[in-house]
């Protein structure tokens, strides 16, 4: 993407102004999205994305520059700029060196579409979507039905002043079905949105029938719900996308991005129980085709499979390049950023909770009067004070031991150490699900996944 | 090439494959200082841009955008938006007719002034946060400018530009007493970069986080809420730019679609939109198709007055257009709030209830559709009209529609609030909404 010469002259100039680390980071995006709305298509937008991030350590002092003129001109007139700006905020000093013997790694396509984009055409995106939407009508009551499908293809290459060349190529689709239910007492919505590292198998992997039913099922199954109770009470959180529970319950407090701040509650906590014997969390760079999979993390370090939590017992937290400086812990090819105008930081990538023994219906029968979180909305975390919530997108009462009725419009709240302590089961059903995370870095893809999990008491925030 | 010659490029040789497009073109600049225990710890200085176009085919249209502005990159968007405009099915897509906006400076010498006073600004901010015994760590805190450039042209003959730009102050630090433990953010936006107080800002936040520790659970219960600014600016800017937009109405997902006229909300209430107040964060000479800016209202004394129109959204719902598109380069032809602000009233009487201080996961918590919202929340436990103490650990529930129609009284003074848009609006009293806790 672009020429040795070019690389080595800007990391050179870089080290000579006295950066004890230098890393440029280049990329190029097609987008496609295509937005239909009850078969006909609103919106189709396509673009190039393009530009250039560099950055710079003065020990654990961070510069960085971003633009989208990617001349070599250009690149070392940023350069220079960022040395000049630390020069004049900071304190300059001039122990750099040129001269770089870079070790090259090409992405070897691990994740790459058994179907290219290529294969199909326009048209063929649009008869999937009218399909999803045709199933996603199960009722009368369903009177608009959108769909949506968005096509990534990103190439990225990474150096820096350490040697490190590594290029990437990462193509993600995803595709959208939102039912809109309308009823005598208003209108509710049922959604799906499969996604994963792939091209155009999308459709053969989660078939636009099967994703527009559910769709369509959760808005029937909203209209009919009645609003949810109030209260701390027992939930049953279902697989899939209910792995957002530890998303923002756990995985945010396991970054370096707070931990070396001291700003997570989990900080300093390695070695130490700090969930129940029942929790055994993974962050997995490597899952084939997995939504948040790379074969190189945007510091051009390889990604790995990261054991975060062994039966309770915290292992290893996600560290970037910065946040290993800060604290000696080893990085873990976890640092990921939206995009060239976002200097990398620690994130999560395909994170689930490993499977258990309990059987879901033992989990429900123990259950007298809870609450059934079948599948999940997003969610949010302060990592300072662990303070985290997630909404339910379909929920259902437990009632002596039995799934009852429908309910719908709450809210589950807690402190993410206190949660993880109170999980009680796990299941053996893993399944992961794609979400958007959004943090200092921007907003990526990142997977969720866990089977079904059971927490003894969680504020539910229904009617009261 | 310039983003003006980008523009000629791609005006020049729409006309020449039969299309008529309009472009818009967005550069940016970004300076930011980010401290931590008395040193910068991240600097970050950046210009980017890039170029979008809808262009419009038998009554069609399609979008492409592009941040490289090689001939190559600008006539693979052309293409792309013609395939993408001959996907659509409907024949009702236009560019509206426009002429000379001009070229408006919004900014002026607003961000000008030295690093080094900027560094000070920073560095401040972060001093004064960590003044106070109870703040742990600073997760981050510095100062932010960033100054945009927007371009505008079409083959109806619209053109026009305007600069603007915005200084800001903003952290998030973890303070403790005893057990207790809160995680504050705070962020103080102006249009000048001399009109920020970072010692001024880091004592607010203080105030804001520091009376919360020491936070008791609260018991699920029906209680009066008083919703702060911040709080109410988050919830109506997502609500409201969801229910009075054109576009969901005339995609048929609003309740409101159906209620011009008709009471949405008490007669204490009343919301409008104003891109045309001076030093507005938001306000803007035209919008995103170079219609005029100009005030809008929407909910008069509690009836429903207005949506919120491009040309398009307009044009379909036979309404008259408000000049409130929006569009970024990147994405599709949208509507959008610009300064949006309910009106003061007079005054609150607390008596028993809670002080809503902060929501929380309100993507996630708020459906738009139904209007049912169940979110987290921080706040202050009210008896007798006075505050008692802080609660945590609680969801606040009820129903948008229900809500609106249930406000009993506006605070006196107008606070402007950033996050998903631009918001002012006083303390809100609800006669009643859902607590559920311990």
């Amino acid at each position: 993407m672009l020429a040795e010469s070019v690389v080595s002259d800007v990391l050179a100039k870089a080290r000579q102004g006295g950066a004890s680390f230098a890393e440029i980071y280049v990329e190029r995006w097609k987008r496609r999205n295509l937005r239909m709305l009850n078969g006909e298509v609103k919106e189709a937008t396509s673009g190039l994305e393009y530009g250039a991030g560099v950055r710079l350590f003065y020990g654990t002092e961070v510069v960085y520059a971003y633009t989208n003129d990617l001349s070599p001109q250009s690149l070392l007139d940023v350069t220079d700029t960022l040395v000049r700006l630390r020069g004049q905020v900071g304190q300059p000093d001039a122990s750099g060196k040129g001269g770089l013997d870079f070790r090259k790694a090409v992405a070897q396509g691990l994740h790459s579409p058994k179907i290219p984009l290529t294969a199909q055409d326009k048209r063929y995106r649009i008869e999937r979507l009218q399909e999803a939407e045709a199933a996603a009508r199960v009722g009368p009551e369903i009177k608009q039905v959108q769909t949506q499908l968005m096509e990534w293809e990103q190439e990225v290459l990474v150096a820096n002043s350490e040697g490190v060349w590594a290029h990437d190529n990462r193509v993600r689709t995803r595709y959208y079905t939102t039912a809109f239910a309308q009823g005598e007492v208003g209108m509710q919505i049922g959604s799906a949105a499969p996604g994963l590292s792939v091209g155009l198998e999308i459709f053969d992997l989660y078939s636009p029938q099967q994703i527009g039913q559910k769709a369509g099922q959760q808005a029937l199954t909203n209209l009919r719900a009645k609003p949810a109770p109030a209260g701390t009470m027992p939930v049953v959180v279902g697989n899939a996308f209910g792995g957002v529970i530890f998303h923002e319950a756990l995985g945010h407090l396991l970054e370096t991005t707070s931990v070396a701040k001291k700003a997570s509650v989990l900080s300093d906590k390695l070695g130490e129980k700090i969930a129940s014997d029942a929790v055994t969390y993974i962050d997995d760079g490597t899952t084939p085709h997995g939504w948040g999979s790379s074969e190189f993390d945007d510091e051009g370090a390889a990604t790995e499979r990261t054991v975060l939590i062994e039966n309770g017992v915290l292992k290893s937290y996600m560290v970037d390049k910065l946040g290993g400086l800060l604290t000696g812990y080893r990085p873990t090819g976890s640092g990921r950023r939206q995009d060239y105008t976002y200097a990398p930081t620690s994130r999560m990538r395909n994170t689930f909770i490993a499977p258990g023994n309990t059987a879901v219906a033992d989990m429900i029968a123990s259950i007298e009067y809870g609450l059934y979180a079948k599948d999940m909305g997003g969610g949010q975390v302060k990592p300072g004070s662990g303070e985290y919530n997630f909404g339910i997108n379909e929920g259902y009462i437990i009632r002596n031991g039995r799934i009852e009725e429908p309910v719908r419009g709450a809210m589950l709240v807690g402190k993410g150490p206190d949660t993880i302590q109170k999980i009680v089961s796990v299941s053996s059903d893993l399944v992961t699900a794609p979400g958007m995370c959004g943090s200092l870095s921007g907003s990526i893809p990142a997977e969720v996944g866990q089977p079904h999990v059971m927490v003894s008491e969680i504020v539910v925030g229904g009617q009261a | 090439m310039t983003y003006e010659q980008a523009r000629d490029y791609l005006l020049k040789k729409a006309a020449e494959m039969g299309l008529e497009v309009e472009v818009l073109a967005i550069e940016s600049r970004e300076f930011s200082l980010r401290a931590r225990n008395g040193a910068l710890e991240e600097i970050t200085q950046a210009t980017q841009g890039g170029i979008g176009i809808r262009a419009v085919l038998q009554g069609k249209a399609g979008y492409a955008y592009s941040e490289e502005r090689s001939p190559e990159a600008l006539d693979w968007i052309l293409a792309e938006a013609r395939d993408n405009a001959l996907l659509q099915s409907g024949s009702g897509a236009f560019l509206p007719e426009g002429g000379a906006l001009g070229q408006h400076d919004l900014l002026g010498e607003g961000l000008s002034a030295s690093a080094e006073q900027k560094r000070e600004t920073a560095l401040g901010f972060e001093q004064t946060l960590r003044s106070d015994s109870r703040v742990k760590n600073v997760m981050f805190a510095g100062y932010q400018e960033t100054e945009t450039f927007a371009t505008l042209g079409s083959s109806k003959g619209v053109s026009g530009a305007y600069r603007n730009g915005y200084a800001s102050i903003g952290g998030s630090a973890v303070m403790q007493e005893g057990s207790s433990i809160k995680q504050g953010w705070d962020m103080s936006v102006a249009k000048e970069f001399h009109a920020l107080d970072p010692g001024q800002t880091a004592l607010d936040f203080i105030e804001q986080t520091g009376r919360l520790l020491g936070a008791k659970p609260l018991q699920t219960g029906r209680y009066p809420a008083y919703f702060e600014s911040k709080p109410f600016a988050f919830l109506i800017a997502m609500m409201g730019n969801f229910l009075l937009s054109g576009k969901s109405v005339q995609e048929g997902k609003s309740l409101w679609a159906k209620q011009m006229g008709q009471r949405v909300a008490s007669e204490h209430f009343t919301l409008l939109d104003d891109p045309t107040l001076p030093k507005g964060l938001a306000s803007r000479p035209f919008d995103a198709e170079g219609t005029p800016a100009q005030r809008t209202v929407l909910i008069e004394q509690g009836l429903l007055k207005s949506f919120m129109h491009n040309s398009e959204t307009a044009k379909a719902l036979g309404m008259p257009n408000t000049g409130n598109a929006y569009r970024s380069y990147k994405g599709p032809l949208g509507v959008a709030s610009t300064n949006m602000m309910v009106e003061p009233g007079s005054g609150l009487q607390m008596t028993r209830g809670v002080i809503l201080t902060e929501l929380m996961g309100l993507h996630a918590g708020v459906n738009p559709v139904s209007g049912d919202f169940s979110v987290q929340a921080l706040g202050l436990w009210v008896e007798d009209g006075q505050v008692a103490y802080p609660v945590e650990n609680f969801a606040v529930a009820g129903n948008f529609f229900e809500m609106l129609k249930n406000i009993t009284a506006l605070g006196q003074t107008l606070e402007w609030e950033v996050g998903f848009g631009i918001v002012g609006t006083p303390m809100v009293q609800v006669a009643e909404l859902s607590f559920a806790g311990a």
